[in-house]
């Protein structure tokens, strides 16, 4: 009798707590009538019981029947798009430990195995938390049924009249591009906000001795803010070409205004007196690239004084080509 | 061989699951308990695993489709299912469909037989 407590504690600890005292009961009574039935009156013997056990099958088997269907952690009304932001975030973890590595062997080639054993840890480390993190920010609202509504519902009726036209070729957004567009603007992020030290020239004599920054360290911190809150914009945009598939005047106006924050964050941020490093022709010509006076000394001169200005032109342009191109796009029929 | 047979084995498994259905809610006018209905089927010549009916007894009771009620009264304590107003309603409704589904694929099987005859 031992055994049957063990199959049915077996069957039942897999099972959700409320029904399990019920279901113990029913199996235990089914078992009783197929041991009655087995040994018509006789004796019960431990190699009945097993017999009986042997006929029901693996406990295991058993309590999958009594759960039913729902047994995943990400459904398949998700799990499309689970698999694409998981691509997406694996990239671009893979591609900030190459671009760390590789910078790391330029600053420094004779430490060239510890780098290799810190991308090994890194990979080891990295890939695996970003792949757990993304199973279980989908994982969460499944088991909490946030994917059970109707908008996500496989089965939703439909018309054959709700097929959305096939867009001209002109007004397509190809995927590839805007998953390029958000791994490209979330590796910057990650870079601008781990490692600005290293935005600057870089100063080599033999080996590597330092960067003459392109920023102001001092300011660096709050400006950080800005930079994360432009590029997070454009991870927005991006992700907001995936959902639309193709160019229309919504999705035009909302690149406008998410164009138009961007624009004024990086001119309020730019325009700043602190932005730049105040010292930096200094610095170049303490570091013995240029001697103050020559010509080459004024160009860079020149050119640093004046790259906020075209650097803002610039942006200016792509921003509203940007606009400009999708209102065209979405024109064409 | 071998080979159609495991074919066979696992279409017969997908075939097999609605039609348990259908002949567990014909036995439930009156009410019966799990192994009861064991038997009651495989005296009948529909073989059911105990392993299969008891949990699909469940779900049907938890869709609504039966109701249940445990009788203690007895030297051994069983749960009873019984169609419920709804299940009474489905299991008509069903054997109108099954009886619909047996003749036209009888027609399909028996038209093709009379083809391949006339082909020959």
């Amino acid at each position: 009798m031992e055994m049957i407590n063990r199959y049915i504690y077996a069957v039942t600890q897999k099972l959700p707590q409320a029904q399990q005292k019920d279901i113990a009961e029913e199996l235990r009574g089914l078992i009783e009538d197929m041991l009655d039935e087995r040994v018509g009156g006789a004796e019960i013997n431990d190699s009945d019981v097993e017999a009986v056990l042997l006929e029901l099958g693996s406990p295991r088997k058993l309590a999958e029947q009594y759960r039913g269907t729902k047994r995943y952690l990400i459904g398949p009304e998700i799990f499309d798009s689970y698999i694409l932001v998981l691509k997406i975030v694996l990239i671009i973890t893979a591609s900030v430990i190459g671009i760390h590595f590789v910078i790391q062997v330029i600053l420094n080639p004779v430490a060239i195995l510890d780098h290799f054993i810190d991308l090994i840890v890194g990979i080891v480390t990295g890939i695996p938390t970003a792949f757990g993190w993304t199973t279980f920010g989908f994982a969460i609202p499944e088991m909490a049924g946030a994917f059970n509504s109707k908008g996500f519902s496989l089965e939703s009726e439909w018309r054959p009249t709700d097929l959305p036209p096939v867009p001209d070729e002109k007004r397509q957004i190809k995927r590839g591009e805007a998953i390029a567009g958000i791994i490209f603007y979330a590796i910057f992020i990650v870079i601008l906000a781990f490692s600005s030290e290293y935005f600057g020239v870089w100063r080599f004599s033999d080996e590597f001795t330092g960067v003459i920054p392109f920023l102001n360290e001092q300011t660096y911190g709050t400006y950080l803010l800005f930079i994360i809150l432009i590029f997070g914009f454009g991870i927005i945009k991006e992700c907001l070409k995936l959902v639309f598939g193709k160019w229309t005047y919504k999705l035009a106006t909302y690149t406008l205004i998410v164009n138009l924050i961007s624009l004024i964050a990086i001119l309020f941020m730019i325009s700043g007196p602190e932005f730049w490093n105040p010292n930096f022709m200094m610095e170049l010509v303490e570091a013995g690239f240029l001697t103050t006076g020559s010509e080459l000394y004024n160009i860079i001169s020149k050119v640093w004084e004046q790259s906020t200005f075209w650097i803002l032109i610039l942006l200016l342009v792509g921003l509203i080509w940007d606009v400009i191109d999708g209102f065209i796009r979405a024109r064409k029929k | 061989m071998s080979d159609a047979n495991e074919h066979l084995e696992k279409l017969m498994q997908e075939l097999r699951r609605g039609t348990i259905t259908i002949a567990v809610l014909s036995q439930l006018s009156e009410p019966q308990y799990g192994y009861s209905l064991v038997t009651l089927l495989s005296d009948k010549g529909v073989h059911v695993e105990p392993g299969t009916l008891y949990p699909l007894l469940r779900r049907l009771e938890k869709q609504g489709i039966l109701d249940s009620k445990w009788d203690t009264n007895e030297a051994r304590p069983r749960k009873y299912y019984l169609l419920s107003e709804t299940g009474k309603e489905v299991f008509d409704l069903l054997v109108v469909e099954w009886k619909s589904i047996v003749k036209s694929l009888n027609g399909v099987i028996e038209a093709k037989g009379d083809d391949s005859n006339g082909n020959d």
